[in-house]
C-alpha cells in the first residue's frame, strides 16, 4: 500500500514537476523532460512493464496538452521504455555513464518518433525547433544522472 | 526473463494498439471524451498548481510591501510624534519670546547686577515657600540676593536667595512665613514690616497707630530695607485690620503683586559683580 502510494506521489509529482518547469523555467523552448527521463529511469531499474505503463499515463497527460495527435506521447514513451528493458539486457544502465548516453539517443529518438507520428497521422513532421532538439538531450542526460544519483542514494538507505 | 519479456511484449502491444487508436481515430465523440475525461483528471494538478504558484510567488512581494508600510508607518508615527513635539516647543518658545520681549523693557533697580533667570522647580505643597531657579554660583548668584519678577510691565518683589548651589539656587518667596521686608504705603510713606503668612496674603505690621489706612493702597520696599533695593512694588492693601487695643501699632494684608504660582522667569539683582564683568547698563538709572 505504501509503495503504491509513493509510486502515486512520484507519478503526479513528476507530472507537475514537467508542468511547472515547462511554465516557469524553460528558456527558448529547451527544458528537462522530466517524464521521459522518469520513464527511463524506472525502465532502466524497475523494468520496462513497469516503465511503459508510467510512460504511457504521463504520455497521455502530455498529450491532453495538444491540439492534434492524441495519444502520440502516450505511444512515443511506451516505446521508449520498451526499448530501455530491451537494452537494458545488453548494457549496464545502472551505470551513469551509460544511462546519460542512453538518455541522450532516446531523447533524439523521442524528437524523431514524435515528428515521424506526426508525418503518419497529420502529413507534416512534428519539429520542435533547433534549440529544444539540441539542447534538450544533454538537458536530460544531466537530469537523469542526478536522479539516478538519488534513485540510488535512497536505496542504499 | 523469458515471463517479464513475454508480459513486456503484450503490454507493449496492447499500450501501442491503444496509443494508435488514439491517433488514427478522427477527434470523434469517443475520442474527444477520452481525452476530456484524460484532462478531467490531469488537468487540475495545472490549474491547482498554478494558483499555488500564484499564491506562493506573490507572498515575497506581499510580505517585502507589509514589511515596507510596517516600516513607513513606525517612520511616520515618529515623524507625527517629532511635529507634535516641535509644535508644542514653539508654542512654548513663542510664549517665553514674549515674556523676554516684554521683560527686556524693564529696567533693573540701580547698583545691582541683574540676571535673568528661569524657575526650574517648585514644591507644590510649599507653593508660597520658595522654589528653585536654574542660576547658581556659576553666574554670580550669591546668598541674599534679591530676586524680582515681572509683573505688568515693571518689576516687583518675588523674595531673596537662600541657598546657592553650582547651576541652581533655591529662592525664599515673600509669601513664607520666614520672610519679611521694610516697606512703605504709597499714600502717606508710612515705613512697616511686610512679613510671609505662607499664604496668598502678606502682613504689613508696625504701621503707625494714629495714620488714617485705606485699602487699595500700594506697598514698596522702603530705602532702609538691606536685602531689596527702594521702590520695588510689593503688593497692594487689600484689607486694613482693626485696631487692637492692646498694641501701639496697626496692620493691613497685602496681596503681593508678584504671583507665585504664574512665575518663570525671574530677575536676580547680584549685589557682586562677577570677576571681569561689565558695568550694568542699568547701573546709573533711576530705580523704579
Amino acid at each position: 500500500m505504501i509503495g503504491f502510494l509513493r509510486g502515486l506521489a512520484i507519478f503526479i509529482g513528476a507530472m507537475f514537476m514537467q508542468w511547472w518547469w515547462n511554465t516557469h523555467c524553460s528558456y527558448w523552448g529547451a527544458a528537462p523532460q522530466f517524464l521521459l527521463v522518469l520513464t527511463i529511469l524506472i525502465a532502466a531499474r524497475r523494468g520496462p512493464v513497469l516503465g511503459m505503463f508510467a510512460g504511457f499515463g504521463w504520455g497521455l497527460y502530455l498529450d491532453v496538452a495538444r491540439a492534434e495527435l492524441f495519444g502520440a506521447s502516450a505511444l512515443t514513451l511506451t516505446l521508449v521504455a520498451y526499448l530501455v528493458g530491451v537494452a537494458r539486457r545488453q548494457i549496464d544502465l545502472r551505470a551513469a555513464g551509460p544511462l546519460a548516453a542512453a538518455t541522450f539517443l532516446f531523447t533524439w529518438a523521442g524528437f524523431i518518433g514524435l515528428g515521424l507520428l506526426g508525418l503518419i497521422f497529420t502529413k507534416t513532421f512534428e519539429w520542435s525547433g533547433w534549440i529544444a532538439v539540441t539542447a534538450t538531450p544533454f538537458l536530460n542526460a544531466a537530469t537523469v544522472t542526478v536522479a539516478a544519483l538519488a534513485w540510488d542514494a535512497r536505496e542504499d538507505r | 526473463m523469458q515471463r517479464e519479456t513475454r508480459i513486456a511484449n503484450f503490454v507493449l502491444g496492447a499500450l501501442t494498439a491503444l496509443s494508435l487508436l488514439l491517433l488514427s481515430l478522427p477527434l470523434s465523440t469517443p475520442v474527444r471524451s477520452f481525452k476530456a475525461g484524460v484532462g478531467y483528471l490531469l488537468d487540475p494538478l495545472a490549474y491547482h498548481g498554478e494558483a499555488g504558484y500564484r499564491r506562493v510567488a506573490g507572498s515575497p512581494e506581499r510580505i517585502r510591501k507589509l514589511l515596507q508600510a510596517d516600516i513607513e508607518n513606525e517612520s511616520l508615527r515618529a515623524e507625527l510624534r517629532r511635529g507634535e513635539w516641535l509644535s508644542t516647543a514653539v508654542a512654548s518658545l513663542s510664549l517665553e519670546n514674549e515674556r523676554l520681549r516684554r521683560a527686556l523693557a524693564l529696567r533693573a533697580p540701580a547698583g545691582r547686577f541683574p540676571v535673568w533667570v528661569h524657575v526650574m522647580e517648585r514644591d507644590p505643597i510649599h507653593w508660597y515657600r520658595s522654589l528653585v531657579v536654574d542660576a547658581g554660583s556659576d553666574r554670580g548668584v550669591s546668598l541674599n540676593d534679591s530676586v524680582l519678577g515681572p509683573r505688568d510691565g515693571r518689576l516687583v518683589v518675588v523674595g531673596r536667595v537662600i541657598d546657592v548651589r553650582q547651576n541652581t539656587s533655591t529662592v525664599l518667596l515673600l509669601t513664607d512665613e520666614f520672610s519679611s521686608a521694610a516697606a512703605y504705603l504709597s499714600s502717606g510713606t508710612l515705613e512697616g514690616l511686610v512679613q510671609g503668612q505662607d499664604g496668598p496674603r502678606l502682613l504689613m505690621n508696625y504701621l503707625h497707630a494714629e495714620a488714617h489706612l485705606s485699602e487699595g493702597d500700594l506697598v514698596y520696599t522702603s530705602p532702609t530695607s538691606v536685602t531689596f533695593p527702594p521702590d520695588v512694588l510689593i503688593g497692594r492693601v487689600v484689607r486694613v485690620n482693626s485696631r487692637h487695643p492692646f498694641l501701639t501699632f496697626q496692620s493691613v494684608e497685602v496681596a503681593p503683586a508678584a504671583d507665585a504660582s504664574s512665575l518663570q522667569e525671574l530677575m536676580i539683582l547680584r549685589a557682586l559683580p562677577i570677576e571681569g564683568e561689565a558695568k550694568p547698563p542699568a547701573y546709573a538709572e533711576e530705580a523704579q
